[in-house]
């Protein structure tokens, strides 16, 4: 009886150091793995307007992803995300059709978002922009 | 929960039997002792070795312009990367360290006589890999220190008659050491000797399970195990200790050791495995002033240094390497207790002392 209780406590105290353990070299290894958050973002971003014309689309990399500037005919200018709400592809700008269309299925959307056709089901994510003495600020 | 699982696996696979068999009937001798448990020490070391080694392989760029920006990044930037690369290092210096111990225990207990030659065989081939799987890594950071200490290495092959220059320059892909060499030397460090090291190693524990493990020449009375079978015979210890239970705590109390001194390197002593050069991007057109091998090649480099030819210094460390490589032929004797061996004694302590000497000598010039 003695034994078996002294058996049970070396156990556990075996038990808890190998977790100690465990946790203290899985912790360093799954830091060293996770991969670094908040890259950029909340950073803004500034464009020259000279930089597009009327009809034009202008892709880049915003907050880690991707996203795009268009300058429509009427000359309105307007940043969205280019990842394809369907299955995260990115999108295209079809300028003779003067709308978005996505490679992978066909999703089609227009100048501002709005979803034209295909399996996507919501518009493309708008990116608020402010224009300042010809330069466009984006975020 | 547990021995339901057990239950259910050696109801299928039997697994009761390999218990049995390799385990707890796995019987050794009633007198074994420490130093028996430095090669789990060893197999434990190694598997430390690769899977820190792939970790840095995730950050690690192999190409001589970003390598160094690389193991700086890991260092200075990646969350916890400084641990995994120091890890890495110091552990390469620990495990020729841990390799050294373990031969001179089975030196010094004779353990590498018959029917035991292709043991010491294998293993003293397996030292050599580490030391090779060392030299090439110690390229990859691409540093001063990498760049010149490699520059110093691969050159000493330009002692071999007729073909060294030519050697030399097949060693590092060109004249110099440069891109190329980085090239030749990450691949036999990351992809060629870990295969070939762990080929090894099987075959030192395939030897180990065959001929079975020796019993120490110490506490007993015959010292000498002579060597007279007519045909293969493993040799068990009837009435031994299991091997677990009890041995498996003496391998643990000695990993534990083990971890605590490697750990203690890595948090007290983390410049162990650098010099000041390795913290300069490697310039091919400036050599350091001082430049020196790890402290497990001092011996080497000082050999080279005091002969008058390099060629004579080469021979004569090659004599060395082989006849220690072939010892269990040339000392055939069966005696096995160091005290009965006065000459054997006298020749291996001085061999140790001649070894220190020569690295102590190394170090300060
Ligand atoms: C599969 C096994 C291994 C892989 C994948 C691997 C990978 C690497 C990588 C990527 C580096 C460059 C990063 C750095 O310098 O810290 C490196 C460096 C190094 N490795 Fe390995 N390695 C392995 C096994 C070993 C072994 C068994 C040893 C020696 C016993 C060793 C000794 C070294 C040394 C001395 C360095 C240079 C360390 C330094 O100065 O930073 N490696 N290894
Ligand atoms: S991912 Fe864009 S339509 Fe499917």
């Amino acid at each position: 009886m003695e034994n078996e209780g002294r058996r049970k406590f070396l156990g556990v105290c075996v038990a808890g150091a190998t977790a100690c353990a465990a946790v203290a070299a899985g912790y360093p290894v799954f830091r060293y793995l996770a991969p670094k958050s908040g890259q950029g973002g909340g950073a803004k971003l500034v464009i020259p307007a000279g930089e597009l014309k009327e009809g034009d689309a202008k892709f880049f990399e915003f907050a880690g992803s991707s996203a795009v500037l268009i300058k429509t005919k009427s000359g309105e200018l307007v940043a969205l995300s280019a990842v394809c709400t369907h299955l995260g592809c990115i999108v295209q700008w079809v300028k003779e059709k003067q709308q978005f269309l996505c490679p992978c299925h066909g999703g089609q959307f227009s100048t501002d978002g709005t979803v034209l056709g295909g399996p996507p089901p919501r518009p493309l994510a708008k990116i608020p922009l402010t224009v300042t003495e010809g330069n466009i600020t984006i975020g | 929960m547990l021995k339901r699982l057990y239950r259910w696996l050696d109801l299928r696979i039997g697994v009761g039997e390999i218990v049995e068999k390799e385990l707890t009937g796995y019987l050794l001798p009633r007198n074994i002792n420490e130093w028996y448990s430095l090669g789990s020490v060893l197999l434990v070391i190694f598997a430390l070795q690769v899977i820190t080694g792939m970790l840095l392989m995730i950050y690690y760029v192999p190409d001589a312009d970003k390598a160094f920006k690389s193991v700086t990044f890991i260092m200075n930037e990646v969350p916890f990367g400084w641990l995994i690369r120091l890890c890495h290092a110091v552990g390469s210096n620990m495990m020729v360290a841990v390799l050294i111990l373990h031969m001179l225990s089975t030196l010094l207990m004779g353990s590498y006589k018959a029917p035991r030659e292709l043991n010491w065989v294998t293993g003293f081939t397996l030292l050599a890999l580490v030391q090779g799987i060392s030299l090439t890594g110690y390229l990859a950071p691409w540093s001063q220190l990498s760049f010149w200490a490699t520059t110093v290495a691969t050159n000493s092959a330009s002692a071999v008659p007729l073909v060294g220059p030519y050697l030399v320059e097949f060693l590092r892909g060109g004249k110099l050491v440069g891109p190329p060499t980085l090239g030749r030397f990450f691949a036999l460090h990351a992809a060629v000797l870990p295969v070939v090291i762990a080929a090894f190693i099987g075959a030192h524990l395939f030897l180990l399970k065959r001929t079975g493990i020796s019993a120490p020449p110490f506490g007993r009375e015959g010292t000498a195990t002579p060597f007279e079978a007519q045909q293969y015979h493993y040799q068990g210890h009837p009435g031994g200790i299991p091997f677990f239970p009890n041995y498996v705590l003496q391998d643990l109390a000695s990993i534990s050791v083990y971890f605590a001194v490697f750990l203690a390197v890595v948090f007290f002593w983390p410049g162990m495995p650098f010099t000041p050069d390795a913290f300069v991007p490697a310039d091919p057109f400036k050599t350091p002033a001082h430049i020196k091998p790890e402290w497990y090649f001092l011996a080497n480099y000082q050999t080279l240094k005091i002969f008058p030819s390099e060629l004579l210094g080469l021979s004569v460390q090659a004599a060395a390497m082989t006849f220690l490589a072939l010892l269990p032929f040339i000392d055939r004797s069966p005696e096995r207790h160091p005290l009965k061996r006065p000459l054997f004694l006298t020749l291996v302590i001085a061999g140790i002392l001649l070894w220190i000497a020569l690295s102590v000598w190394g170090h300060l010039s």
